[in-house]
């Protein structure tokens, strides 16, 4: 049903119309929510876009080039903290410094991306986890990066006009998330995309197809960094206020998380994963306020655990998510999408 | 130079410690090919059932350390019939995302379970006092320490050299399929080796908890620094892995005593990367390429 | 043709988006007072590696029951929120949001730690959110000038100074050892001891950092015993102060140990070190041999049985509301965030609580500035050994 006849229609962005159409309307959708919801809402989808950025980011590197990295919370506080200081220390404007923000990360993960070339698995998940940890450390200890106090954002700001409202900064962030998810699905129908493939189908492979492998591996490294960076920047902006403890080995793992749940090796399963886990994160806590289950809970409490730990069950039904996602639908949310649009295609067979 | 041997002694006390966690994950990886992210909490979860048991249950500490052990080798098990087993082909990537999901979970569940408070954990012999040649002092728990990690690390070798079942573990490791074909029940092996990683790990736990404390954050650094020390010395050798931890132990602490106390965690995994440039599968074991 | 389609449908979603620019107007009636309710929230990390403070927020909510119970404030009820934030500034925002939007609280009370707490301090201030007592001795609730937020903790700065000054001029220990949490926290001691022993002309023997997530002090004990130093002062966790404490006496280096206010649990102390913490001087912030105390106990059995961790720290969560509730008390029925910062400064040398000496005025909303000292007893009972001492006379 998807042959394709012409080598356009498979770097084309929107297979069909209805695609082009849906996209249109999502993106319309988008557009409209400031109008509807309040400030509560708008920061969660802040979070959410800010995330999916990041999860985009994470999968190009582990979902289509097959490397893996605890150590993104590195490149979102590096993204974080140029752009703070490149903006207060150099008087950038903000239209400047969030893509050079970027590029910063990137060469970080050019950097990380050498030694990646001869390690694999575990030894490559350590020393990015190395790196994540490195990378808070000397950010805490530096003066100049405001030390553990971290430091204040200045507002996000361009061509006179100031992002400082609810809706304003959803704004900006959303752009940014559209602009880069559209370039994240068109890198991956060009040569480059195809590459990262090869290589995590089969790197010896790739290698006897002509693909330059120091090249392009350290060039996901780059991409993905690239992206965590411009989201930490924007994240730097949500929060106005950042601190180098909070860009740790969880978030690292989060981030994670996110893209094994939405799927690997999909930008809508990024986005989606993200959304979700979020949503999930903000939400949870309140698990003893659901009804129903709340009662419950919290005479299991009583009765055999302790009551002032039950907020500990968001780490329970986070875990127990993860494990679900990798034991029966390993391709994540993106995978139950795909088996429900094929079981309507087909229906009523 | 009674600080550099007082150092040395630090160093290979905790290293002792960071040795036993390298062990646990190293025999996991070396069936499962996944690092097990749930190690940490693993024995954190043991150690706080020794601690109830000796708290609430007011039993001694030997038939405590016994129960516990047991207790160990049955949650390993479980987590590997409970999680593991039902994944169907999983990537390397999805077995890590399990292990960080049982993580989560036991985590979330020591938390439940006995709160966020800090424990002290008993132990029968000293911290404080012990024998000091030349001034140099050692204490009981360290001693204790350096015994029973070395003890225990003899029992694993000769466990897998002499023993039918360590025989059959290692011919999982090397050939899934024909240890099967040869009669092996590997599944049952494979959840074996869950068990004794999770008892290696738990004495680990029961030796960290009375110098630091116990609470459910307990085993996030050691395990970390455990995990490091494997891969530093290649976390397909049992006793490369041991000697990981020992090694990346005195690191710290000849780095913590004579540079920087900052940066003292951080530069073993500076370390690890410098020594991965150089040798990509640990110090201690043969890369080799993978072939097609 | 259909890639120019897609690109100028694209660009006119992006004028759309960029038509949300415009800003959505407030509410004008009081937030989060009605004639029979006022509500209040607070976040604090439940989970996580500082859950250990969350005891603060559910002692919050004993108070606030209590209060409820005695007829409320003005004849209105208080309804508590309380939220967990793990300690993630990014949570912490969110929940300040929700409180501010979703929720619509009046005020916030306390509030675990500072990272979290400076990520939402300037959005709780631009909507006139009172915020009082946050649970930190930082300085930067009060640096600059915040209308609507009150502190309460003693600065950390001014706690290691007062302490610094009793260990050199009271025990006479000149050679001073600081072993501190290498983060704001600490640093801010580190801060106040210097400023002390500046103006003395003395250097301190040794200056120790130990990070959060470090779990071998080994190095850190033997750092501290080259100094040879006769006192070490301890700004750190419990689990770090247990730990060092162990690790000293191993390596044979017993100083005098004299340890910040967030360790001034002393029965809890008493239990982690196995017995060390005897003869350790520490200073307080609450008076826990306050009649006071042993009624907000009686109120936890009653409302949190179950409650397990009723140190100084849940006690804490009532002593950081106590001003709080007093505030609206003096605003009166008409109540709005600018009568209770009015009210609030009306409260000058205050003693009805178990902390001591409140006092805001309009230029200066550091509520109290006095620590006592302690010193922990054979069976980690706490010894008083001086009445409060305030900074910067300190006696």
């Amino acid at each position: 049903m998807d042959m394709k006849r012409h080598y356009y229609e498979d770097v084309e962005l929107f297979k069909t119309n209805t695609a082009l159409a849906l996209t249109v309307l999502f993106l319309a959708a988008l557009a409209s929510i400031p109008f509807l919801v309040g400030d509560y809402a708008l920061y969660v989808l802040n979070l959410i876009a800010i995330h999916a950025i990041v999860a985009i980011g994470l999968n190009i590197l582990v979902g289509y080039t097959g490397q893996i990295s605890l150590g993104h919370a590195g490149f979102f506080a590096i993204g974080a903290y140029s752009c703070i200081l490149l903006m207060v220390k150099a008087g950038l404007p903000f239209v400047l410094a969030l893509p050079a923000a970027g590029l910063i990360a990137a060469f970080f993960g050019f950097l990380l991306g050498l030694p990646s070339l001869r390690l694999e698995g575990p030894y490559l998940a350590i020393a990015t986890l190395g790196f994540g940890m490195a990378v808070t450390q000397m950010i805490g200890h530096s003066d100049f990066t405001g030390g553990h106090m971290g430091i204040h954002a200045p507002k996000m700001s361009f061509l006179g006009f100031i992002a400082d409202t609810g809706p304003r900064q959803y704004g900006v962030i959303m752009i940014v998330a559209v602009v880069l998810t559209l370039a994240a699905v068109n890198l991956m129908k060009t040569r480059v995309g195809r590459a990262f493939v090869a290589i995590r189908d089969s790197e010896i492979a790739a290698e006897a197809m002509g693909i330059n492998i120091s090249w392009y591996k350290t060039l996901a490294f780059a991409v993905s960094a690239f992206y965590t960076g411009v989201a930490g920047a924007l994240m730097a902006f949500a929060l106005e206020h950042v601190s180098a403890g909070s860009f740790n080995l969880i978030l690292s793992i989060t981030f994670l998380a996110m893209i094994i749940v939405g799927g690997l090796g999909s930008v809508m399963g990024s986005i989606l994963g993200a959304a979700l886990l979020t949503y999930l994160q903000l939400k949870l806590q309140i698990i003893q306020e659901a009804p129903l289950i709340g009662p419950f809970l919290i005479e299991i409490s009583k009765r055999y655990f302790t009551t002032e730990g039950l907020p500990n069950i968001q780490s329970i039904v986070f875990g127990a998510i993860m494990i679900g996602i990798v034991v029966f639908e390993p391709l994540g949310v993106h995978g139950i999408y795909l088996r429900c649009k094929r079981y309507w295609r087909m229906w009523p067979f | 130079m009674n600080f550099f041997f007082d150092l040395v002694i630090g160093g290979l006390s905790i290293g002792a410690c960071y040795a036993l966690v390298a062990l646990a994950m190293v025999i996991i990886y070396k069936t499962s090919e996944v690092p097990n992210f749930a190690q940490g909490e693993m024995a954190m979860i043991s150690t706080f059932v020794a601690y109830s048991l000796m708290n609430t249950y007011n039993l001694g500490f030997w038939p405590t350390a016994g129960i516990t052990l047991l207790f160990a080798l049955v949650l390993g098990m479980i987590l590997e019939v409970a999680f593991l087993r039902p994944a169907k082909d999983p990537s390397i990537l999805g077995l890590i995302v399990i292990t960080l999901g049982a993580e989560m979970i036991l985590y979330g569940l020591a938390g439940w379970k006995w709160g966020a408070n800090q424990n002290p954990f008993p132990v029968p012999f000293s911290e404080y006092s012990g024998i000091s040649p030349g001034g140099v002092m050692i204490t009981e728990i360290n001693l204790w320490t350096f015994v029973t990690s070395l003890v225990l690390m003899l029992l694993l070798f000769l466990f897998f050299r002499f023993t039918k079942l360590g025989v059959a573990m290692k011919a999982v490791q090397q050939n899934h399929f024909a240890a099967k074909a040869m009669g092996i029940p590997t599944r049952r092996v494979l959840s074996f080796t869950w068990g004794l990683s999770s008892v290696t790990g738990a004495v680990a736990g029961m030796l960290i908890a009375p110098i630091s404390t116990l609470d459910p954050n307990m085993m996030l650094d050691p395990m970390l620094k455990g995990f490091a020390g494997a891969v530093l010395g290649g976390m397909t050798s049992l006793p490369g892995a041991a000697l990981g931890g020992y090694l990346l132990g005195l690191i710290e602490n000849f780095f913590g005593g004579y540079v920087s106390l900052e940066f003292k965690s951080v530069v073993a995994f500076g370390v690890i990367v410098l020594i991965l440039c150089v040798k990509p599968s640990g110090l201690f074991v043969r890369h080799f390429e993978r072939k097609v | 043709m259909k890639k120019s389609l897609v690109i100028s449908v694209s660009m006119v979603c992006l004028v759309l988006l960029a038509g949300a620019f415009c800003a959505v107007s407030a509410a004008e009636k009081v937030r989060g007072v009605t004639d029979t309710e006022i509500i209040i929230g607070q976040w604090g990390p439940q989970t996580g590696p500082a859950a250990l403070w969350g005891a603060v927020a559910r002692g919050s909510g004993v108070y606030f029951d209590m209060i409820n119970e005695e007829g409320g404030i003005n004849g209105r009820k208080i309804k508590y929120v309380l939220r967990d934030d793990a300690y993630q500034p990014a949570k912490t925002k969110a929940i300040a949001k929700e409180f501010v939007e979703d929720i619509g609280v009046f005020g916030v009370a306390c509030g675990v730690g500072t990272s979290p707490g400076m990520a939402v301090r300037d959005y709780l201030m631009e909507n006139k959110v009172p915020w009082v007592g946050p649970a930190t001795g930082s300085r930067h609730w009060t640096e600059p000038f915040q209308k609507y937020l009150f502190a309460l903790y003693p600065r950390y700065t001014d706690e290691a100074y007062v302490l610094t000054q009793y260990a050199t001029e009271k025990l006479n220990l000149k050679k001073i050892g600081f072993f501190y949490q290498n983060d704001d926290y600490g640093k801010e001691g580190l801060e106040g001891a210097k400023k002390y022993l500046d103006k003395k002309g003395i250097k301190l023997a040794a200056e120790v950092p130990v990070e959060v997530t470090d779990t071998d002090l080994k190095s850190h004990a033997l750092k501290l015993k080259e100094s040879g130093a006769d006192a070490v002062i301890l700004w750190v966790l419990p689990k770090h102060a247990a730990t060092i404490l162990g690790q000293a006496k191993a390596a044979g280096f017993q100083p005098q140990w004299i340890a910040s206010s967030t360790l001034s649990d002393a029965p809890l102390m008493y239990k982690l070190t196995k017995g060390l913490w005897e003869g350790v001087i520490y200073a307080n912030f609450l008076d826990m041999d306050n009649p006071k105390v042993k009624k907000y106990l009686e109120a936890q059995k009653k409302f949190a049985a179950n409650e397990q961790n009723t140190g100084v720290f849940f006690i804490a969560g009532f002593m950081f509301v106590e001003p709080m509730v007093e505030g609206l008390r003096r605003a009166g029925k008409d109540l709005n965030p600018d009568t209770f910062v009015k009210a609030m400064e009306t409260i000058q040398h205050w003693n009805d609580w178990i902390g001591h000496d409140c006092t805001f005025t309009p230029q200066d909303h550091q509520g109290m500035k006095s620590v006592f000292l302690s010193k922990c007893g054979p069976q980690g009972q706490a010894l008083k050994i001086s009445d409060w001492l305030t900074y910067p006379e300190g006696k």
